[in-house]
């Protein structure tokens, strides 16, 4: 018997720690599915939250509940006085500032989420153009679900590579490694839809400028790799000897589909800093207006150098424009810092830095197909 | 632990009563035959409390036949014992036995093993005026006639199963292995039943250690009796409070056959239909013998499917239990409506809602066991059509649980062997409890709780999880899938066997088999 006092112990130990474990019946969760950051009065912070309703007879429906305190996570006591069913985060899906906000600085908020347990990685940040507020609360005729609509919009503009990724984990990444920027995608409703209108660029975790939601291919195409882009462009018709053309026109409009990158960085010169960029893309040409042969070699050799020539150009116009503003999306400040020894780079000493660094950006372009003809 | 205290203690005791017993069997040995007719008619009579069905024949003044009615063979006895008796004239045992034309007639001159032997079958013929008598065995052979095996049926393959009968039995087993080698020792079990136990093994295959071990473990055991193979399986086993079976129960006289022929054991028990085989590892227990008879693709392919079922009927339920109380971060959200809207009309916790329909499965079960072949099939409509729809109608269970109970239970009849079946089954009951109170984390507790104890099992003393733990890699060829049998040419050697290699490694295609018919 002595032998299984033990066991016994272990027993009912099991037995009076059943109900210490937190219960969250899926039932008695109401679920947040997108939360929005507004700036309130006097600095307060203004939440709304999209809570999905579960109903049986009727297709399930969402609330949008919006409340206002001093912290983000006050909010959320406020808004569970105003709910039937306990606020949950676990199943958000994606956040968004307020411009106002974004450009007061949204570092908090993001170490504030990072910090919550049951928050995914994989949660999507973005900002949109004016209140969160007004967009959520919108009634639009075709959607049924705003949260999911929302995630879905950026999920599969991100997936397609038409816009940059920014998951909760990429942009606490960005936020609290030197030398790197916080980019978002922002959106804007437009009548009664919602769109993608551009890139926040972000400095020490506050919004200082944006970008066109074309440019932000450019700024995908040095950040990471593209494997299944598309790319819509326009070269001037000067770059091209106008024999090539049966009707020469001043613009040459070119849309690529699946896009492969690869790009090498290297640091040429430490004092400046000077970047040495060179990216070699491979496409398939869709579509090209007005007609040239692309059937002979010869055509192919100077359409692909006019496009390099282009895109380069292209490139280092985002660049400057991303100088501009003093916020380093890209992340060359943490290439800087990973091959300088002994940099002991900061956010402010690249900062002084960033606004001289010179970057020679040198596409290479390779034609793989010009379509599939039966 | 606790399996070795219990056989110690139980060995201690034995000592005294053997003891007692033995000073009785001395006494008995004295007794003698008596020369005298009806003394011996009487010491006989006593011997077996003067049953009712005790037959004493005269054939001459002096020729005296004893028997059981309804064990001999009462043909045999006119044509052969009778008929040949009835002409001799000679008075002497010796002469007698060399009259009789029975095979395994003999003499003897003590009572006691006589009277043994008449219970299974013996004639007892006595001469006035001499202390031996002849023994003649002519047991009926009622027996029930071969019929396919019932638990464990499959389409391709030998369709015989064993019977109760174990010389029935045993010619099965010989007729599969025409070889000398194949030893039978048998061994009786059971102070008041006397039941045989046959132990079968191939001399030169099977481990000398293994032999003796499972000899050992057979003839150490003190009880009455012993009615089925079952129960001597549970006897003579590693350990025999766990949950989980270490010896394989077959009704297969082919999966038997190719066991014996692996450097396995095999036991038969009179009266059983099951063999038991042993060593066994937990997961031979998921291996079919008809994955030897299909080809070596499909047969992987019907093991994964039933590792996985496994997997699935274990893990299915608690998972959704633990999903639904602690974890609604994973669901995904495509399934998210559909889970929570299924979920909104039942008023109770997923717990108390999986435990119930899981009891109403088992119970469908049980019930169908037990009742009546002709009613069983009825009740399995009743019970998945009428309980399953009112159910989710009247709100008791949600859909989706529907599904996955049902799945669970189907896939944990995917195993090979009952007995592995049912724990499969049973074992899903304290996860999901485990589930309902500490979510994942409970799963995992239970989850390595099970590995823990699988990993110290041993199967007559073979580490009961190998081949993955100790790692043998050369027995993963047969493990979970089953390579072509080229390459399977080793013996497992979780059997230690004598002689490793089935046979010897052939090229993969031989050429010889290229010759073409013009």
């Amino acid at each position: 018997m002595k032998k299984y006092r033990s066991y016994i112990l272990y027993l009912l130990l099991l037995i009076s720690l059943v109900g210490c474990a937190e219960k969250k019946l899926l039932e008695k969760v109401g679920l947040t599915t997108l939360i929005g950051y507004d700036l309130g009065n006097e600095d307060n912070v203004k939440t709304t939250a999209v809570v999905r309703q579960v109903n049986t007879e009727f297709q399930s429906q969402v609330a949008i509940i919006t409340s206002e305190n001093e912290t983000s996570q006050g909010t959320r006591t406020k808004i569970n006085r105003r709910s039937s069913k306990k606020i949950m985060a676990g199943q958000l899906r994606g956040v968004l500032f307020g411009e106002e906000l974004a450009r007061k600085g949204v570092g908090h908020y993001v170490d504030t989420l990072l910090k919550h347990s049951e928050m995914s990685g994989s949660v999507l940040l973005a900002v949109v153009e004016g209140q969160s507020k007004s967009l959520l609360e919108f009634e639009y005729p075709d959607i049924d679900d705003i949260g999911d609509h929302i995630y879905k919009l950026l999920e599969q503009n991100i997936k397609g590579e038409q816009m940059i990724s920014s998951t909760l984990h990429e942009v606490g990444h960005d936020y609290y490694s030197p030398g790197r920027d916080i980019a978002m995608p922002i959106l804007k409703k437009d009548k009664e839809l919602i769109e993608i209108s551009g890139v926040a660029l972000f400095k020490n975790g506050e919004m200082v400028g944006k970008l066109s939601a074309k440019d932000s291919f450019y700024v995908k195409l040095i950040r990471d790799n593209y494997n299944t882009g598309k790319l819509e462009m326009m070269i001037k018709g000067d770059e091209l000897p106008s024999s090539l053309m049966k009707n020469p026109s001043d613009r040459i409009d070119l849309v690529f589909d699946p896009i492969k990158t690869k790009k090498e960085l290297k640091l040429v010169n430490q004092a400046t800093p000077e970047f040495d960029l060179q990216i070699n893309v491979k496409a398939r040409l869709m579509e090209i207006k007005p007609y040239i042969d692309v059937g002979k070699p010869k055509n192919v050799a100077k359409l692909e150098k006019a496009i390099g020539k282009s895109l380069s150009e292209e490139l280092s116009r985002v660049i400057a424009l991303s100088q501009e503003a003093d916020s380093d999306v890209f992340g060359f400040g943490e290439y800087y810092r990973s091959t300088v020894r002994h940099s002991d780079l900061t956010q402010e000493k690249w900062h002084g830095l960033y606004k001289e660094m010179k970057v020679n950006v040198h596409v290479d372009f390779t034609l793989l197909r010009s379509g599939i003809m039966e | 632990m606790f399996n070795k205290k219990f056989k110690l203690s139980s060995a201690k005791k034995q000592p005294a009563a053997e003891g007692e017993k033995s000073k009785e069997n001395e006494e008995k040995t004295k007794s003698t035959i008596s020369p005298l007719k009806s003394v011996f008619i009487k010491s006989v009579g006593n011997a077996v409390h003067n049953s009712s069905d005790l037959k004493v024949k005269s054939i001459h003044p002096n020729l005296t036949l004893i028997y059981i009615d309804n064990l001999v063979d009462g043909e045999v006895l006119k044509k052969h014992i009778i008929h040949d008796l009835l002409g001799n004239t000679s008075e002497s045992p010796e002469n007698v036995l060399s009259v009789l034309s029975i095979p395994n007639a003999k003499l003897s001159g003590e009572i006691d093993g006589a009277i043994t032997g008449m219970m299974d079958g013996t004639v007892l013929i006595h001469v006035e005026g001499y202390s031996q008598i002849v023994l003649a065995n002519i047991p009926t052979k009622e027996s029930r006639a071969l019929s396919t095996p019932e638990n464990e049926s499959q389409v391709i393959g030998s369709q015989v199963g064993f019977n109760e009968s174990l010389t029935t039995n045993i010619s099965l087993v010989r007729r599969y292995i025409k070889n000398p080698d194949l030893c039978n020792e048998e061994i009786k079990v059971g102070e008041r039943s006397n039941t045989a136990v046959s132990m079968l093994y191939i001399k030169g295959i099977a481990s000398e250690e293994m032999i003796n071990m499972l000899r050992q473990r057979i003839t150490d055991i003190k009880i009455d009796s012993l009615l089925d193979s079952s129960i001597l399986e549970q006897l003579i086993d590693d350990n025999s409070l766990s949950i989980f079976p270490q010896m394989l129960l077959t009704e297969r006289p082919d999966k038997l056959c190719s066991e014996l022929l692996n450097g396995k054991l095999g036991v038969i028990v009179d009266g059983s239909t099951m063999a038991i085989v042993a060593p066994h590892s937990f997961l031979e227990f998921f291996q079919s013998q008809e994955d030897i008879n299909l080809r070596w693709q499909i047969a992987t392919f019907a093991r994964l499917l039933r590792f996985s079922a496994v997997v699935l009927s274990i893990f299915l339920t608690p998972l959704y239990v633990a999903a639904l109380t602690f974890h609604y971060e994973v669901i995904p959200q495509t399934l998210l409506v559909t889970l929570s809207e299924s979920r909104s009309l039942v008023p109770f916790p997923p717990l108390f809602e999986a435990l119930l329909l899981e009891l109403i499965i088992e119970l469908l079960r049980e019930a169908g066991i037990r009742l009546p072949s002709k009613v069983g099939q009825t009740i399995g409509i009743v019970g998945g059509i009428v309980i399953g729809t009112a159910a989710v109608q009247a709100g008791i269970t949600s859909n989706i649980l529907i599904i996955i109970v049902a799945l669970g239970a189907l896939a944990s009849f995917t195993t090979p062997s009952y007995m592995m079946g049912n724990v499969i089954r049973i074992i899903r009951f304290p996860l999901i409890l485990l589930a309902g109170y500490w979510g994942f984390y409970g799963i995992m507790f239970g989850f390595c709780f099970i590995i823990i104890h699988l990993l110290r099992q041993t199967s007559l003393g073979s580490p009961y999880t190998a081949p993955f733990y100790p790692p043998r890699v050369k027995d993963w060829r047969d493990s979970i899938i089953r390579m072509p049998l080229p390459f399977t040419f080793k013996r497992p050697s979780n059997t230690r066997p004598e002689d490793e290699d089935k046979y010897e490694p052939g090229p993969v295609n031989p050429e010889k088999n290229e010759q073409k018919v013009e």
